[in-house]
């Protein structure tokens, strides 16, 4: 199907990131660094009440303090704010200590409301307080999904388990916040955003502000990850917008740590209730399913990069004959959820593959060969033969819990399945060619940390006949060509096949217009010599036939368990992926290193903790919203399947979502006993061992 | 944070005068910028101490050593005089929070630090520590809290030097109104132990100048357990301290840190380990003794299992080191 060249240079190779000096010495400029001329800083003041009327905003006394040149409500008039860090308002000055005061010295007038929920466990309950005035956090009785018939299917079943896993919320934490510096004048509005989808920036402000969408330019030169939750400008950029055109002035708005926990993202939880069966052969059957998740006050706020829901994909990768699947949302008074790297997957995936293992052990058998029996698709079943063999499965395996000693160890698998990761046709873009022989391509896209400018210099490079270096790329401005947000894993089969389809154009131009054969390679600046004195322009866009979507992975971990002290080790990841044709290998693997480690801090780590009675979040900050870290971090092997007939493939996202499964069942497999819940931590692994004694009332 | 004024004192003497009313030592800063960010405290003057004399050294006596309470934890952790002599003392100062939080955390910071009770350390709740009237963590999420306390706050000490220095029975010189006053460990923390309001001992101008360990007990050992393998907060931390002599433990002194508001030490385990010879059996008894009143709540229940481990393998390691 693809036309990629089968002989490559530069596709399918490493190139290191042609930005890579830039960024380690400190000169890219990400949006956190920039100082336009005259800027401010700004900040924004939040609800302390996690539920409350407010119904007047006096922002007097802190237009008062020195230094402090803009204050804005976050909405005019009375208004509700329903979780703890919704925004009340804003102000704009010359330093962080100005604005702080200035915070202080607003005067907020509010009737509190005593009754809210944060716990979602809790919100389901009839008698619960309500996120949402008159109407119930949760539906009573959430319509089922049904394929053919549960009822008289689990009889027939050999096996049958029931098992409860439930998944944490999980706070998006790029090392960059969320945040704008915004420029808002009569000729219009500039922002440099921290943004996935400079486009869906610069509609969002565009519209929320009435403003023409050709006044509105959004910059986004170097940006510190997203995962999802940096579609639109956000309240904080709306803010911006407001305190810039009151100060006369660009403001710099970015978020703290402290605000990134309340008000900007996060993975929905999940409390799944599954009960699966098996026929005597090891045949899936039956699958009946209850779920429920919150995603905050409601779901896919901001999200252009699509849902965020509570919703997962359940029986998540396998075909069972019969199924029976119950879902809901439930309300509580706490943060929006977005997208997040893989919406829904890695949730999913954790339950379906602990019950996997589950009903694998009482079938009494290994658990590989339980998934080559029921997940039919033909790529995961060569990727599981091949790690299988990598990782020495068979040699290792040893039934749940038989490992000796008091540190044990234990193995796992799971596997990955990503719709997504196609190209969008909307993606456009641009070449000058210089009479000089240099080239510049300009993409209204954004590089969110993958490597974007390295993938459109490999590509050119490949097919030009030139060297990656030899290759301008800019990138992360709506002055140029439109291109796709970041999402879905789409942004490298979006790009690639533009950049085809300029080199294709180009190439035939240059070589009509200065009649040479070929003007790639060793011809190339003779032929654009050819051009006198005017640079060539050519404009491309994504073409069908070079890019596919849906990839799928499978990974293996090796656990160690300290069964006193319930610490659990990763000793290794084996990650076998798949995105099509290859187009940089180096950048490639980094994306696949860093869905390990993310999967890794959802499996062991990360969780949002609030507090039922003051309900806030009570860990803002990376000392107890814990995250890997080096000394954490695994041996992780990369086995890359290459399939360049598909094309291009994104793997952002399923990279991270089979970690978390793996590791649960590696857990299980140490120590014969499941621990249900994420993030698996030393309380919990003693639990499960049934060592804890119980508490003595408080 | 609020404004506040700046001043570097260069004696004892002088800090002391300055600090008087509303100001505060400032030693690293680790703790006190981050208490004052969060307006979590106020302070009219901050005292920069780091230019007072001779608080930065560490001496060796025959019958004790004393370490300067400006002496950093990475100083201790690069002492190789000191992994041989305090081989606890060691492994503790290393476990403590980052490469770059120990190059500047002080002793005397160490010891003095606030609760990271996370009701306390957050700017909108307002509990009994704060001089508000409930204590969230009692009935709320409190996994990384108290197991024994004497009041109504279960907040635990988690100074790591602190636990270490219980064991080996080390002494805080403080200077109080002028007066050198001598402080065990127990001492050190004991108003944390009766009042919620409290962190430690120490009173407003109260300045640690050093800890004099004594080199008695010549083995000495610590172990703590955390959520992650580095940079994070124990869950639980023990230290032991002896002699061994004919193969018998002389003066034993067992520590724990993050499950009572004072290193917890339980006399009658000492009692019980001294003259025995070690073997998991009598670690096992020991650990059961020294966690017999705990009183665990609905999420930190697995510090007692956790704890128990901690003892014997601390314990047992006294006698791993030649
Ligand atoms: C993420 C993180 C993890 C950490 N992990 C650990 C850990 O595992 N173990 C551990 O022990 N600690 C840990 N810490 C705490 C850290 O070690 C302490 O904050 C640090 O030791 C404090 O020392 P400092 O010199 O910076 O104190 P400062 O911040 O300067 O002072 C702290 C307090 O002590 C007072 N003070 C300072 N010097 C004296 C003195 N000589 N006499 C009287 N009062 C004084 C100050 O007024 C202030 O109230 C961690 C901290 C962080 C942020
Ligand atoms: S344990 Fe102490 S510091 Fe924590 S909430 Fe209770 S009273 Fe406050």
């Amino acid at each position: 199907m693809s036309n990629w060249p089968a002989e490559t240079k530069y596709i399918g190779q490493n190139t290191p990131r042609i930005d890579g000096a830039v960024k380690v010495t400190g000169k890219a400029r990400y949006s956190s660094d920039i100082q336009a001329a005259g800027w401010l800083y700004g900040m924004i003041l939040r609800s302390k009440w996690p539920a409350a009327k407010i119904t007047s905003v006096n922002l007097d006394k802190a237009r008062q303090i020195p230094g402090i040149k803009a204050a804005v409500r976050a909405r005019d008039g009375a208004f509700t704010v329903r979780f703890y860090g919704e925004e009340i308002a804003a102000v704009a000055g010359t330093s962080k200590q100005a604005c702080l005061d200035a915070l202080r010295a607003i005067e907020v007038q509010a009737e509190v409301r005593h009754e809210f929920v944060v716990n979602e466990t809790e919100a389901r309950k009839e008698n619960s307080a309500q996120v949402w005035e008159g109407s119930a956090n949760a539906p009573a009785n959430p319509r089922p999904r049904e394929n053919g018939n549960v009822d008289t299917a689990f009889p027939e079943c050999a096996a049958v388990i029931e098992g409860f896993y439930s998944t944490p919320v999980q706070i998006h934490n790029p090392m960059e916040t969320m945040g704008n510096t915004v420029s808002w004048t009569d000729d219009g509005l500039t922002a440099w955003s921290s943004t996935q989808g400079i486009s869906s920036v610069r509609d969002g402000l565009a519209g929320a502000l009435k403003l023409d969408h050709s006044k509105v330019r959004v910059v986004t030169e170097y940006m510190g990850g997203g995962f999802g939750a940096k579609f639109g400008a956000g309240v904080e950029g709306m803010l911006a917008a407001k305190l810039s055109k009151e100060a006369n002035a660009p403001v710099r708005l970015m978020l703290t740590r402290f605000d990134q926990a309340l008000a900007v993202g996060n993975r929905p939880s999940s409390f799944q209730k599954i009960k699966i069966g098996a026929t005597a052969d090891g045949r899936l059957h039956a699958f009946e399913a209850e779920n429920y998740g919150t995603a905050g006050i409601g779901a896919g706020g901001d999200s252009g990069g699509g849902g965020g829901g509570a919703d997962i994909p359940m029986p998540y990768i396998y075909q069972v004959p019969n199924t029976r699947v119950k879902q809901s949302a439930v309300a509580v008074n706490a943060g929006a959820a977005r997208a997040f790297r893989a919406p829904g997957h890695p949730p999913a995936s954790y339950g379906m593959e602990s019950a996997m293992d589950d009903l694998a052990a009482k079938l009494g058998i290994d658990p590989l060969e339980f998934r080559l029996k029921n997940d039919p698709h033909p790529i995961r079943q060569r990727e599981y033969k091949l790690g299988a063999e990598k990782f020495g499965w068979n040699q290792k395996y040893q039934k749940p819990g038989s490992s000796p000693g008091v540190v044990k160890t234990g193995i796992g698998c799971a596997g990955a399945a990503w719709p997504a990761g196609g190209g969008s046709r909307d993606t456009h873009g641009d070449a000058q060619i210089n009479p000089d022989g240099s080239i510049e391509f300009r993409f209204g896209v954004q590089d969110i940390g993958t490597g974007t400018r390295t993938v459109i210099a490999v590509v050119a490079a490949e097919l030009l006949g030139l060297k990656p270096e030899q290759i301008t790329v800019r990138v992360g401005d709506t002055n140029f060509p439109p291109g796709p947000g970041s999402g879905g894993s789409t942004t490298c089969a979006s790009v690639s096949p533009a950049v085809y389809d300029i080199c294709q154009k180009a190439l035939q131009q240059l070589q009509t217009q200065s009649g040479l054969a070929d003007a790639r390679g060793e011809n190339w600046f003779a032929a654009c010599k050819k051009l006198g004195v005017n640079p060539l322009v050519v404009h491309g866009q994504w073409q069908q036939g070079l890019s596919a979507d849906h990839a799928c992975g499978v990974q293996f971990a090796a656990v160690e368990v300290d069964t006193e002290t319930g610490l659990v080790t990763v000793k290794k990841v084996l990650a076998v992926h798949d995105c099509g044709l290859i187009i940089d290998k180096l950048t490639l693997e980094s994306q696949i290193n860093g869905g390990v480690i993310m999967g890794m801090g959802y499996a062991l780590y990360e969780e949002r903790v609030m507090d039922d009675l003051s309900g806030v979040v009570l860990n803002p900050n990376f000392e107890t919203y814990k995250l890997p870290g080096l000394a954490d971090v695994p041996d992780i092997e990369v086995v890359l399947i290459n399939m360049p007939e598909r094309g291009v493939i994104g793997i952002g996202e399923p990279a991270t979502v089979p970690t978390a499964g793996a590791i649960a069942n590696a857990v299980f497999n140490a120590i014969g006993v499941r621990v249900g819940s994420l993030p698996i931590t030393p309380a919990k692994i003693l639990a499960a061992l049934g060592k804890v004694p119980p508490a003595v009332a408080a | 944070m609020k404004a506040f004024q700046y001043a570097t004192a260069h004696s004892a003497d002088s800090a002391r005068e300055l600090v008087a009313g509303k100001g505060a030592y400032l030693a690293g800063g680790n703790d006190l910028l981050g208490l004052l960010k969060e307006y979590l405290i106020s302070a009219d003057l901050l005292v920069n101490i780091k230019s007072l004399p001779g608080l930065n050294k560490i001496e060796h006596g025959r019958k004790f050593w004393t370490i300067g309470s400006l002496v950093t934890v990475a100083q201790i952790e690069d002492d190789a005089d000191i992994k041989k002599t305090f081989p606890g003392l060691h492994e503790a100062a290393a476990e403590v929070a980052s490469q770059q939080i120990r190059n500047v955390a002080t002793v005397g910071g160490n010891l003095a630090q606030h609760s990271r009770c996370w009701y306390f350390r957050h700017r909108d709740t307002v509990c009994l520590k704060k001089d508000g009237d409930l204590c969230y963590a009692r009935n709320g999420e409190n996994r990384y809290h108290s197991l024994f306390t004497g009041n109504t706050c279960i907040s635990p000490v988690v100074s790591s030097l602190a636990t270490i220095f219980a064991s080996l029975e080390a002494t805080a010189i403080v200077l109080r109104d002028g007066k050198e006053t001598r402080m065990s460990m127990a001492e050190l923390y004991q108003r944390a132990w009766e009042n919620p309001l409290a962190h430690n001992s120490l009173s407003n101008g109260d300045l640690i100048l050093r800890v004099e360990i004594p080199t008695a007990r010549t083995r000495s050992a610590y172990l703590q357990a955390s959520d992650k393998h580095a940079f994070d907060w124990a869950l639980v931390s023990c230290a032991a301290a002896a002699e061994i002599v004919d193969g018998k433990l002389k003066s034993p002194r067992v520590a724990l840190g993050s499950i009572s508001p004072v290193p917890h030490q339980v006399e009658a385990a000492n009692q019980f380990l001294d003259g025995k010879v070690l073997d998991e059996a009598t670690a096992t008894q020991a650990a059961d003794l020294i966690l017999k009143d705990a009183k665990p709540l609905e999420h930190n229940a697995y510090k007692v299992p956790l704890a128990h481990a901690l003892i014997r393998r601390t314990l047992l390691k006294l006698k791993g080191e030649a």
